[in-house]
């Protein structure tokens, strides 16, 4: 059975009278452990979607369900125990003001946990950062480091499912490549299901098993990984995207290094 | 012929803790030609673009055993004739759309700031002067663009006008400083286009600054790559899959391919003696 059933989702703004709808009648499943990518250009209504799942977006139409149920509205803490997301700009995402300790802690107040010592540490020492850290503040760290903290502020209640909004795109591509791998280790660690979304396709391809390619805010195709390395696009705007992809430019894929 | 001739750039900061070398020891010359700069966040190539406009301020210092455009030496330059080579000879392309318009002048007002207040043109014919430049970057309705406020245009349109705000004076020289970073990849190649168009048909020199290797690759004839603040490898964009450095190849390798394979990526090896040398600063 699929842990996260989309069906059929719109999600209409209203902005100056005027109504714009971002999601038209967009369906997915995402299976448990599975790693989904959505991809696309910007407005194509890909982070809508995940903003529509935790309720940062007004769904006009459609159903969400997970794990067979449909979530409730407003979310509530059982939603947020199970689901949880990472935002684009680490610069932005974290409170300037609240140490590495507070915004990690944080959660676990709300939900009445204790231990929280003990948690803190282990999820530093899990996303890789040294528990010096603990006591600073977010602009004494780098984007990489800051990308860290907000993966283990998501990590804190022990949820199944990431969403993921561009975890990388405001990465150097070095720091990138660690992050990616962070994911990919704590996927495998904590038996995590993704939700991933990013523009570029070689980033999904290295993190996803399936991916759905959208545009204006409709799915125009859905493609297996094999099919995506084998270039098997049905669409002319999936293969324009492919063919747009900076990673075509270096010459066939080099064999894998043993 | 050469355009550009910098020997030895050197851009300080004076910190608390002492002098801070952000650029030790740049140098190149550039022809009527596309030169892509690369690095990491801090590699000092923003900086590099910078200094050649001498836009850095104090308590940032510029210095440079030769630096000369066309045969005015940058160093020796009044503040004045700077200003007369910004924009008119030389243009910049900034990073952010978001953060390098003004948010309370229009797009047309912008646009045509200049050409009133510089060259002295009549409204009717700065008008025409910015629509033509509008409609050179491939914006098909100029005029709605020229009416409207930056937080109205999406990222690739405000990345455009600014590429446009930079041709008006056809300068022959431009510095594009991460002009595509914040634009998705079917809009990168569009502006790339326009980039390569402008370049090919005005003669004009440029230097493409970005942090994606690839891109630079297939974009610039010639690739400096930068860490620390110095140029660690000099490669012919054609030939980057030979290029010799570790730290170029760390570059390329960590990048994840479609249809690669899933084991991690590497990371970047920073343990060779050539990460290790600080030049005696911090």
């Amino acid at each position: 059975m699929s842990l996260i059933e989309i069906d059929n989702l719109s999600v209409t703004f209203r902005a100056k009278g005027r109504e714009v709808q971002a999601v038209q009648g967009v369906s997915l499943t995402v299976g448990e452990k599975e790693s989904f990518g959505l991809v696309g250009e910007s407005g194509s209504g890909k982070s809508t979607i995940l903003r529509a799942i935790c309720g940062l977006a007004p769904v006009s139409g459609g159903t969400i369900r997970i794990g067979g149920k449909v979530i409730p509205s407003p979310r509530g803490r059982d939603f947020s125990r199970r689901v949880q997301m990472v935002f684009q700009d680490p610069y932005a995402s974290l409170h300037p003001r609240h140490t590495i300790d507070r915004t990690l802690s944080e959660p676990l107040a709300i939900h009445g946990i204790g231990n929280s010592d003990a948690r803190v540490m282990q999820v530093l020492e899990d996303v890789g950062l040294p528990t010096s850290f603990r006591f600073r503040y977010p602009h004494q760290l780098s984007g990489g480091q800051r990308q860290r903290v907000a993966i283990a502020r998501a990590l804190m209640l022990n949820p199944q499912i990431l969403l993921l909004d561009e975890p990388t795109s405001a990465l150097d591509a070095s720091v990138q490549a660690e992050v990616l791998n962070l994911l990919n280790r704590l996927r495998a660690e904590h038996g995590l299901t993704f939700l991933m979304v990013s523009h570029d396709l070689a980033v999904i391809d290295h993190m996803c098993d399936r991916v759905l390619v959208m545009q204006h805010g409709r799915a125009v195709e859905e493609l297996s990984r094999e099919a995506l390395a084998a270039a098997q696009m049905k669409t002319a705007y999936a293969r324009s995207l492919f063919d747009a992809s900076a990673d075509r430019l270096l010459g066939p894929t080099p064999e894998p290094v043993k | 012929m050469t355009l550009l001739d910098v020997q030895n750039l050197r851009v300080t900061f004076d910190t608390e803790t002492g002098p801070v070398q952000a650029v030790r020891g740049v140098s190149f010359s550039l022809g009527r030609e596309r030169l892509g700069i690369v690095g990491e966040s801090g590699s000092g190539k923003t900086m590099t673009g910078r200094a050649v406009l001498r836009l850095i301020r104090p308590p940032g210092r510029i210095e440079a055993d030769r630096m000369v455009f066309d045969g005015q030496d940058l160093m020796k330059a009044s503040d004045r004739e700077m200003r007369a080579l910004r924009g008119q000879r030389i243009g910049m392309v900034m990073q952010d759309p978001k953060y390098s318009l003004n948010p309370v002048m229009s797009v047309g007002q912008q646009l045509t700031e200049g050409l009133r207040l510089r060259d002295r043109i009549g409204r009717a014919a700065a008008h025409a002067k910015a629509v033509a430049a509008l409609e050179a970057v491939q914006i098909r309705d100029p005029e709605r663009v020229m009416a409207a406020y930056p937080h109205e245009l999406s990222g690739g349109m405000g990345q455009r006008v600014m590429i446009a705000m930079m041709l008006i004076p056809e300068p022959d020289l431009l510095i594009a400083d991460e002009p595509t970073s914040a634009l998705d990849v079917t809009v990168q190649a569009e502006v790339l286009s326009i980039l390569d168009g402008l370049v090919r048909d005005r003669g004009m020199g440029l230097i493409f600054i970005s942090h994606d290797l690839r891109l630079v690759s297939r974009f610039c004839d010639r690739v400096l790559v930068m860490y620390k603040g110095r140029i660690v490898e000099e490669v012919q964009a054609g030939n980057l899959l030979a290029a010799r450095h570790p730290y170029t190849q760390g570059l390329l390798n960590c990048l994840p391919r479609i249809g690669g394979p899933r084991a991690p990526l590497p990371g970047l090896d920073r343990s060779g003696a050539w990460a290790q040398d600080n030049g005696g600063t911090r």
